[in-house]
């Protein structure tokens, strides 16, 4: 029995330590590379201050081409949006982006309608990307303390001790994109060199999809403290809501300044799926932005 | 409790240590804590349904106990019957009441007559068929003066209940189980070290194999009719090693269990798809379901006794049943159908038997491997498909389509590498279990350093984000 004990404890021991190598070595070629936003963020962008930047989900990612916007106003935009994403990240990512040493005037807050439906505090599926700084206290205590603990909460913030929770739970999304990353540093994950992502002309058929009306508000917890960090730092925040096809929104207008392009576009041609704008319409939605925005700008006299 | 799950990963080692270093002197403690610790495996799950099967065990305990005391033998097989009626009839109500209720109403729909009988809403019990399959065995045992019955309750119990193959296997003829609970086991390393190597190789089989090939199974036999036919194909495929992984991964780890504990548990795979023909294959898939159907259908409707007729009507009726034991839907009855259709020819020329005893594969046995993983794979799609008129249309797409693009398998690079993963881990796994079958063996023995590499594979590979069931805990 103690043979098999020793035995069993040898095996233990020595996968573990692999494994642990492993998966530092797996988190480190991550963190040194630009595969992800977070690390993207800190190894592929010099600048440090910024006219602004796009946080949201998929829809922030794929409707606002900061390139477009800054060629027609001579601005500096940064595209930090990432697809299934909530409110919760997006406030990790601005945190993130503040930690990294950069600054911007102001934060598009581009979320998807669900963060806006779901009054839930948050844990995004995409959350594991910021993992490679799981050693950092912000990183830390978003897994740890976060309200919607589960199996992936816990792996990560465990992660912390055990890496190889985190990088063998998210396998297929963070060991072998770090194999890749390992030999081709400079490569990202399906965004531009300004974070920017658009999806192609055609996508799902529209045909029959009728109108939907929904009801939203802008509370959240993590609005709040989106609100709180921008305060603190001298961001003005403006609200931003995409197209989306045959979608119609009821709610209490905000507190802030807010971007309605809900129903922007009625011709179905200008969207990819119903909530994603192709590339004609990112590039139509751009220019209004940028339109709508400096207006903005002019009214709050920072220029 | 399932084995890849953390609350396993505490549960074993807790009654790995009660077992060997609190209970190791008396064997009636022994059998109570393993009893207790089947019985918190299974109410994991669900606790309610402890009750049927302390309900079976009660049943066939009394049972087998008056069976030599019955004076006539009108008397024993009333006993026998009791014994059946009760535990056939969990089944029936468990698993097959909807199914005959629904069947019993198109039937009469299909003569014009429109009947309204609700269905029940009813959960299948966990291994039900399983563990009432392994108490049988037992009642009808001593029924046949094979065995004696055990005056011991709990030994009993924990013989019906034993928790690594409780909920799927391998069933267990009482007459091998049961004496090793009578026993005191000593630890044996060598045995001990022999089960880790199993468990290593069984968690490899159904998280990296299995559940890496469930999504593009699910995905493809979820809406079969927009995909190609190398799709089809490669879905169907997909599915047989996916199926495969999954069970024959379970009995693995079951087995690897048991014999921590000191028990041996009977070989359930022994390398199906290196089998020559349908008959080979049957002598090494579900082997413990395939001798239980041989032992107590087969045998007693005449076997392979009496003329071709008798014989070919025996078949049919093993098979049909061993399907329909799967699961109530015609989809397993016509699976079980296909394999006697297959089995038929082999029959009919008495070729059944012709690589009885013979693990010794040559280049020349190429092309029947081939063909026989073929077939399997065809009549894997009724197993897998949703209904009847799926399977058929499937089947039919994998013939007749124009379409030959694997568009499917590289829509985006983590399909990609899904499919990349999914390939690696199948050709690894044949690879290990051809280098076992070329030695002869029934099972894959790992070195030290594979069991490390292979637990290294678990852990970047296997599926940790919403892992499927073990597919077998619906039958």
């Amino acid at each position: 029995m103690k043979a098999f004990l020793k035995y069993i404890g040898f095996i233990v021991l020595v996968t573990a330590l692999l494994a642990t190598l492993i998966s530092i070595s797996s988190l480190r070629a991550l963190r040194n590379a630009s595969f992800y936003k977070p690390s993207f963020l800190a190894n592929q962008v010099s600048e440090t201050n910024f006219d602004y930047i796009v946080l949201g989900s998929s829809v922030g990612l794929t409707s606002l081409n900061t390139n477009r916007i800054d060629s027609i106003l001579g601005t500096k935009g940064l595209n930090l949006s990432m697809d299934d994403t909530g409110m919760s990240t997006h406030y990790l990512m601005l945190e993130h982006f503040l930690k990294e040493g950069k600054s911007t005037r102001y934060c598009i807050l581009a979320p998807g309608l669900a963060s806006l439906e779901n009054k839930k505090a948050g844990f995004s599926n995409n959350d594991y990307r910021f993992l490679m700084y799981v050693q950092r206290d912000y990183v830390y205590d978003y897994y740890k303390n976060n309200p919607e603990a589960n199996n992936a909460t816990n792996v990560l913030f465990l992660s912390k001790w055990v890496p190889f929770l985190g990088v063998g739970y998210y396998n297929t999304e963070l060991f072998f994109p770090s194999l890749n990353a390992a030999i081709h540093p400079e490569q990202r994950n399906r965004f531009d060199a300004r974070g920017n992502y658009g999806y192609p002309k055609k996508g799902d058929s529209l045909d029959g999809k009728e109108e939907i009306h929904t009801a939203i508000s802008f509370q959240h917890p993590y609005l709040d403290k989106i609100e709180t960090l921008c305060k603190n730092n001298n961001i003005r925040l403006i609200y931003y809501l995409s197209p989306i096809y045959k979608q119609t929104l009821s709610y209490e207008k905000p507190n802030f300044p807010l971007i309605d392009h809900t129903q922007f576009f009625k011709e179905a041609g200008n969207f990819y799926d119903r909530i994603h704008v192709n590339s004609e319409g990112r590039e139509k939605v751009s220019l209004q932005f940028a339109e709508e925005f400096k207006k903005i700008k002019k009214e709050n006299q920072l220029d | 409790m399932i084995f890849n799950s953390l609350s396993f990963l505490v549960f074993l080692p807790t009654v790995f240590m009660l077992y060997w270093f609190v209970f190791h002197k008396s064997l009636q403690n022994r059998n109570i804590l393993l009893l207790l610790a089947s019985y918190v495996f299974y109410g994991w799950w669900d606790y309610r349904f402890l009750s049927l099967i302390f309900a079976s065990t009660l049943v066939d305990y009394f049972v087998a106990l008056a069976l030599p005391k019955a004076e006539t033998q009108k008397r024993r097989r009333l006993l026998l019957f009791v014994s059946l009626a009760f535990n056939l009839g969990l089944l029936a109500l468990f698993k097959y009441y909807n199914f005959f209720i629904e069947s019993w109403v198109e039937a009469w729909s299909l003569l014009g007559i429109h009947m309204q009988v609700s269905t029940l809403y009813i959960i299948l019990p966990v291994g039900i068929s399983f563990y009432t399959f392994q108490t049988l065995s037992y009642t009808i045992d001593v029924y046949r003066q094979k065995l004696e019955p055990t005056s011991r309750f709990i030994e009993f119990a924990a013989y019906v209940a034993f928790f690594p193959q409780l909920v799927a296997g391998p069933i267990e003829r009482a007459s091998h189980l049961l004496p090793q609970f009578r026993v005191l086991h000593q630890f044996d390393y060598q045995l001990a070290k022999s089960g880790l190597s199993l468990i290593v190789w069984g968690l490899f089989k159904k998280m990296v194999v299995a559940d890496n090939c469930s999504y593009f199974v699910n995905e493809i036999f979820s809406a079969p009719y927009g995909f190609s036919l190398s799709e089809l194909w490669l879905g169907a495929i997909l599915f047989g090693f996916q199926i495969y992984g999954d069970f024959s991964g379970y009995s693995d780890i079951a087995i690897g269990v048991a014999r921590l504990f000191g028990f041996r548990l009977m070989t359930n795979f022994k390398f199906p798809y290196f089998s020559r023909d349908i008959a080979e294959f049957w002598r090494r898939w579900h082997i413990s379901l395939s001798t239980w159907f041989r032992d107590y259908l087969y045998i007693p409707l005449g076997g392979s006794r009496g003329n071709k007729w008798q014989q070919v009507r025996n078949t049919f009726i093993v098979f049909l049943v061993s399907g329909f034991w799967h699961g109530a839907n015609w989809t397993f009855i016509i699976w079980g159908g296909i394999h006697a259709c297959l089995f038929l020819p082999l029959l009919l020329l008495n070729k059944n038997r012709r690589y009885v005893g013979n693990q010794q594969l040559t280049f020349h046995n190429f092309f029947p491997v081939v063909f026989t993983f073929a077939m399997v794979t065809l009549a894997w799609v009724f197993f897998r498909a949703d209904s009847l008129a799926i399977a058929i249309r499937y089947v039919g797409h994998m013939f007749y389509n124009s379409n030959y693009d694997l568009s499917f398998f590289m829509k985006s690079p983590k399909i990609i590498l899904l499919g990349t993963i999914v390939a690696f881990a199948t050709v690894m796994m044949l690879a290990f279990e051809f280098w076992a079958y070329r030695k002869q063996r029934v099972e894959v023995r790992l070195s030290t350093p594979a069991k490390i590499a292979v637990v290294l594979l678990i852990v970047f590979m296997g599926v940790y984000k919403n892992p499927s069931t073990f597919i077998y805990f619906q039958f």
